[in-house]
């Protein structure tokens, strides 16, 4: 192989906006299939944490085990161990029964409601045996972060009146999105096209202002603006473009054909990355990249198929008549 | 009741191969790759890089079926190259496109921490350097 030649590309990022959860960056110089394996990526590959296996110990709330086991199986935990974690499946720790400390995590839940009052059983009943693995809205209470913490009571698992009790064990699992969507970090992650707008000034001064006005009205986002003292139309917000070309028609119909050329730069991509709170929104980022990288080393060819192919590149060279 | 196991989406069987080779019986310099376990994910990132080597006449992929779980990529390149040579080339580059990727936000969102320090404009503790998490076990 000549190492020399390379037709790699350099991208550029620019992030615009940073939270904990949510995330929104430009990634230009690259091409669609990059950002969809990012995309596709980020909402089932990345892995996280999540409760997989319940044994229910007492169950006398008015919903059966399977349906409290689903429940509790979509409460997102906070998962920035996962990544280092062993799937339960490959771990050699433990003999198959995927319940080591390597692999899993186990919680305990034991309520009773003793009170003429409902009770609600909510995340923050569930006790983790591994403090840094916990639901997402007991870690934001107490950080402080994020929301509100008096109004956060919890994401509620089931309704106890007077009576009734509920006692398991639970253990959690690293899994990732293509399993179950329970394990995907993502709560949506889209990308758009960035938008190249061109408007043809002499055409568009041809316009009076009234014109100029109802076109701009055209546009069921705002895209264009008129400059209160030039009276020009100008571009304010071209992200707020959805592609609708009801600009382009509204243009047409008033006798005005091109306008305004809009093409979609497919080099330049806006990302907008939310996610459940199992990982940071920019630590999901990298670690879709990671395991991008990871699958690309996976689908590298075996050194004994290059082997088999060589002796029958030989083979056929024989045939050929060599 | 008969519904295949989750993982079989993602987890190769034991005794199969993850990528297998095949050259074309007809033509030179053409082969099919089947990769196991994969999806568009990696095929159309794999085919994308392919087009951009000029070595390379034809490159495509294929899902044959949803519940097969596997794609093949063919190959097709001129004599100066060869299908293999083609397929690792492209990989070589998407990971040195993923590792530039991966600085280059690292970078910028370092400075964009910095950035909300020096001005104060982020009341709450701003999101510092996300540190790559050890991925050790594969």
């Amino acid at each position: 192989m000549d190492g020399v030649v390379s037709y790699q590309r350099f991208p550029k990022i620019k992030i615009r906006e940073v939270k904990d959860e949510y995330l929104k960056f430009e990634l230009r110089e690259t091409d669609a299939s990059v950002a969809n394996a990012l995309r596709r990526v980020m909402i089932s590959e990345v892995p996280t944490i999540a409760i997989d296996l319940v044994e229910i110990e007492v169950n006398s709330s008015v919903l059966n085990d399977e349906f409290i086991a689903h429940r509790l199986g979509l409460i997102p935990l906070t998962s920035d161990r996962a990544m280092s974690m062993r799937f339960s499946r490959d771990c050699d720790a433990c003999d198959g029964d995927g319940q080591c400390e390597y692999c899993s995590v186990e919680f305990q839940l034991s309520v009773r409601c003793d009170q003429d009052q409902t009770l609600d059983v909510t995340s923050q009943d569930l006790i983790s045996l591994d403090p840094s693995v916990v639901p997402v809205d007991v870690a934001a209470r107490s950080t402080s972060s994020g929301f509100d913490a008096t109004e956060n009571r919890g994401i509620i698992i089931v309704k106890l009146r007077r009576g009734q009790e509920l006692r398991l064990r639970a253990i959690a699992r690293k899994g990732i999105g293509k399993d179950h969507a329970k394990w995907s970090p993502a709560a949506t992650v889209t990308f758009m096209y960035e938008p190249d707008i061109h408007i043809n000034e002499d055409m568009m001064e041809s316009l009076s202002l009234e014109d100029k006005r109802n076109w701009v009205e055209s546009s069921p986002t705002k895209v264009f603006d008129i400059d209160p003292s030039t009276h020009q139309v100008v571009v304010v917000d071209p992200e707020a473009y959805t592609y609708d070309e009801e600009v382009i028609k509204k243009a047409e119909a008033m006798g005005k054909p091109g306008l305004v050329e809009i093409y979609a730069k497919d080099t330049d991509f806006i990302f907008t990355v939310e996610s459940t709170g199992a990982i940071k929104s920019s630590q999901l980022v990298l670690n879709a990249i990671q395991v991008l990288k990871q699958k690309l080393d996976a689908v590298r060819l075996t050194e004994d198929t290059e082997e088999a192919d060589e002796q029958f590149g030989e083979l056929g060279a024989h045939m050929r008549g060599g | 009741m008969n519904a295949p196991d989750r993982y079989e989406r993602f987890v190769v069987p034991e005794g199969t191969k993850k990528v297998s080779y095949e050259r074309d019986t007809k033509i030179i310099n053409a082969a099919s790759f089947t990769i196991e376990r994969e999806d568009h994910t990696v095929g159309n990132i794999l085919r994308m890089q392919l087009h951009r080597d000029p070595h390379v006449l034809f490159a495509g992929y294929k899902l044959p079926h949803p519940l097969q779980y596997k794609i093949i990529v063919r190959i097709h390149t001129t004599s100066q190259s060869s299908p293999m040579q083609a397929y690792n080339q492209a990989i070589t580059d998407l990971d040195k496109e993923l590792n530039h990727l991966k600085d280059v936000f690292e970078r910028d969102s370092f400075r964009g921490a910095l950035a909300a320090v020096y001005l104060g404009c982020n009341k709450e503790t701003p999101n510092i350097l996300p540190s790559p998490s050890g991925y050790s076990s594969i």
